[in-house]
């Protein structure tokens, strides 16, 4: 729905730029002939395109040191002229496009733009609205209105026939659940978490390979698994293959309504080590938090001491299908709750795996659950080779405890490094 | 010729048994016997003996008819935990496993369901044949099959000749059969619960049939999950079928069931919580069968079946026959494609062309059933 509205601001701007030349060649007229208006609606959609993938060319006015050679002539008119062009042609383009997915799309009237703006016009006088126009830009030019207008309208319909197909089935998802579509939905949500709230550095992401199975491991920590969407969000925002990674979850989060078909829609699995091993054995990347609850749990003096490592059964999963495991630090996810205690009762009563107290939870209700905007690090370390035990070293209990204290002993060090590191909570 | 094979198939006077009687009667190496209490609608060339399985003379009879393989398929359904069905279900397949060792029939195919494995939170994505049986007890169907179940793991244990193969299937959806997801279906007052929408793995009728024939054809032996391919959530489920699908929350839907009893819904709201789907590997590999409906196809199927039974104006039979046929086409299609590639030759029946094995597979009956509504 926000669209539009972009759209209209980002049109005035690069629209601003050219309105020394273009509004001297073309009188100003209510008329709006059928080209003028398929120009406007072209160039509106150009820059909704723009929104998508933010070239360097369409907010290039501003910004003199161009790349390509015209550093010598900081001449407005040139990048202008060339502008429009690149303009024109990504319209075209993009008006084949929407028109090859809807042919049949006619938007509704748009309501007396029109007459609004002549009456206007009568009302200050031309000359005055010229004055108007060129400091308003394209907000006082009808064929801007329609332009959005028949971008929201497409929208609109586009939204109602997703809900309409998928309300009759019409989705495909993979054999674990996982629905592509309801994954797009949520991503600008954890996007904005990632770049945003928690404005998450990640490191260590060159040593995640283009293809192939491989295994993170990971501390797990803030009461409320984000840290997990967070390390996901990392490789699918950040990696060059924009890999998706399944993470596990425990067996607690399958019975909570909504919650539970959310994390598989979004390509999680329950955690067990058959799942892991049928994944990584599919080459695909999967990431654990051995600690479970008592890691996710941790009161806040406890906060980056790792708990136990589980039973070690993402051991035996790499070990059974030789994947490398790739140990991640999350710092940062501590601090955005304030566990000071934990109720037992309250969390055996409503069946809960752990009932936390904080400074806002549960006093403040909903609202306690907002968490902190600390600053984030997500570091991944180099890759630990699980190849080279031989057949059954799966089944072979002291190497599997050795191997899991290693990953945990890592894993440990890498969490102490940043902490060290970091000089403030918030900003890092 | 040579002497034929025997196979006894018993409770063919019901839906499963019927079919695969059927089925099974296009093998010229086979000579199939049917069993039950009351005779079957389709009798030609069946050889029918009216009788109950807890006969005590069954061992005699299996000896006398020189019995090499007993398809035993005679079950009754129930919602609720019921002692007449536990009693025909439960000590009526003891009856007819000790009779079969008794006159050393040397295979024994029996129809379960993957349900046996129990919804649970903590499952695996795909459950393996060796996952333990956690079913709940409160559903009088999946109560039997656990015991039967159980007591065939002893039985393997006590009589180890024994070829006992057990064939556990997802989910049966398909236009004829009534089973608790088709009830599940066409009964849009049959809620789901609010906020789950788990992975459901289905199977059609017709490779429920074929499975339970190819089991009784080939050499083979074990516990398999039998399903489709393409598991697919609850909600596009419902939504291809036209379902319409009544959210409840779980707690009020839970003590439904605990007030009304099981006929509330005719499936256990768990399976409608937590995903309980088979892993097809063995089948694949071990059983050698390939269901011939992809789970979407079969949900296809069974919605403009439905849609055409619900009384549309605008449907007219013709249309419905066109789409049947367009379904018959597409599949000889595909089967014509899978035998030119040379992957499953062996689901060929013995001694079939080609041609033969298309027009087997091809759903025949299915016209016959239509036309009788």
């Amino acid at each position: 729905m926000t669209e539009p509205k972009k759209t209209t601001r980002r049109t005035t701007r690069t629209r601003s730029g050219s309105a020394s030349s273009s509004a001297g060649k073309s009188p100003f007229e209510f008329t709006t002939p059928a080209a003028d208006t398929s120009q406007k609606v072209q160039q509106a959609m150009a820059s909704l395109e723009g929104l998508a993938t933010p070239s360097a060319e369409t907010v290039a006015p501003p910004a003199p040191p161009e790349p390509n050679g015209s550093g010598a002539a900081p001449d407005l008119d040139v990048p202008v002229e060339q502008l429009q062009q690149q303009l024109v042609h990504e319209l075209n383009n993009l008006i084949a496009r929407l028109k090859e997915l809807n042919p049949a799309f006619i938007p509704a009237q748009i309501p007396g733009v029109h007459h609004v703006l002549n009456a206007v016009q009568d009302v200050v006088g031309k000359s005055n609205f010229e004055k108007m126009r060129s400091v308003a830009g394209d907000l006082l030019d009808p064929a801007t209105w329609k332009g959005a207008w028949y971008i929201l309208n497409q929208t609109v319909q586009f939204q109602t026939e997703t809900v309409k197909r998928r309300w009759h089935g019409e989705y495909e998802t993979d054999e674990w659940g996982f629905d592509p579509e309801v994954m797009e939905a949520v991503a600008p949500f954890f996007e904005f978490l990632y770049r945003k709230y928690w404005r998450v550095t990640a490191t260590g992401l060159e040593h995640v390979p283009n293809t192939g199975r491989a295994l993170f491991v990971s501390n797990h920590s803030g009461q409320l698994p984000f840290d997990g969407t967070m390390l996901a969000s990392a490789i699918k925002l950040e990696h060059p293959r924009n890999r998706l990674v399944r993470t596990m979850f425990a067996s607690w989060f399958p019975t909570m309504p909504v919650i539970a078909p959310l994390f598989v829609k979004c390509g999680q699995v329950t955690a067990t080590e058959d799942n892991g091993i049928r994944l990584l054995e599919n080459e695909e990347l999967v990431a654990v938090f051995p600690e479970g609850y008592k890691g996710v749990g941790k009161l806040y003096k406890e906060r980056y001491q790792l708990a136990r490592f589980g039973r070690g059964g993402f051991i035996r999963m790499a070990l059974k299908t030789q994947a490398p495991i790739f140990p991640v630090a999350v710092v940062g996810a501590e601090e955005m709750y304030m566990s000071l205690a934990k109720s037992d009762l309250v969390a055996k009563a409503i069946g809960f795996p752990y009932f936390p107290i904080t400074p806002t939870f549960p006093w403040l209700g909903l609202l306690g659950t907002i968490p902190l905007p600390t600053k984030w690090y997500i570091d991944i370390g180099a890759p630990i080779p699980m190849d080279g035990y031989g057949p059954n070293a799966d089944q072979n209990l002291i190497l599997v405890s050795q191997l899991t204290d290693q990953v945990r002993g890592v894993v440990q060090k890498m969490i102490n490094e940043r902490v060290a590191q970091r000089k403030s909570v918030f900003r890092g | 010729m040579t002497e034929q094979r025997v196979v006894l198939v018993d409770g063919v006077a019901g839906y499963w048994g019927g079919h695969v009687a059927e089925r099974l009667l296009a093998e010229p190496d086979l000579h199939v016997i049917g069993l039950d209490t009351t005779p079957p609608r389709q009798g030609s060339g069946l050889d029918f003996i009216q009788s109950d399985i807890r006969n005590p003379l069954l061992a005699d009879l299996l000896k006398e008819e020189r019995v090499d393989t007993y398809v035993h398929l005679a079950f009754i359904e129930s919602d609720r935990p019921n002692e007449t069905a536990f009693d025909f279900n439960v000590m009526g397949t003891m009856k007819v496993l000790s009779a079969c060792a008794e006159a050393g029939v040397k295979r024994v195919i029996l129809r379960s369901s993957t349900l046996v494995y129990g919804a649970q939170p903590g499952n695996s994505a795909f459950l393996r044949e060796d996952h333990p049986l956690n079913a709940k007890r409160n559903f009088g169907t999946l109560r039997d099959l656990v015991e039967i179940e159980t007591f065939c793991n002893a039985f393997r244990g006590q009589w180890p000749q024994a070829k006992l193969t057990l064939l556990r299937f997802a989910h049966i959806i398909g236009p004829t059969a009534e089973t608790p997801l088709t009830r599940f279906l066409r009964d849009d007052a049959a809620p789901t619960l609010f906020g789950f929408d788990p992975v459901i793995q289905l199977i059609h009728e017709k490779d429920v049939v074929n499975a339970l024939a190819h089991a009784a054809i080939y050499d083979v032996s074990g516990t398999y999950n039998v399903a489709a391919s393409g598991a697919m959530p609850l909600f596009k489920l419902t939504g291809l079928a036209g379902k319409l699908s009544v959210p409840v929350l779980h707690p009020f839907a839970y003590l439904g069931e605990s007030v009304l009893g099981a006929q509330f819904t005719p499936i256990d709201f768990d399976y409608l919580r937590y995903a309980c789907v088979g892993d097809l590997k063995r089948m694949r590999e071990e059983l050698e069968f390939e269901p011939t409906y992809a789970a979407e196809a079969a949900v296809r199927e069974f919605a403009a079946v439905r849609k055409a039974k619900a009384v549309v104006p605008g449907l007219s039979p013709q249309d419905l026959e066109e789409e049947h046929l367009r379904a018959v086409i597409e599949r000889r299609k595909r089967i014509r494609e899978q035998v030119a590639t040379g992957g499953p030759a062996r689901h060929q029946p013995r001694g079939h062309t080609e041609a033969e094995t298309v027009a087997a597979s091809a759903d025949s009956s299915l016209y016959e059933e239509q036309n009788h509504d």
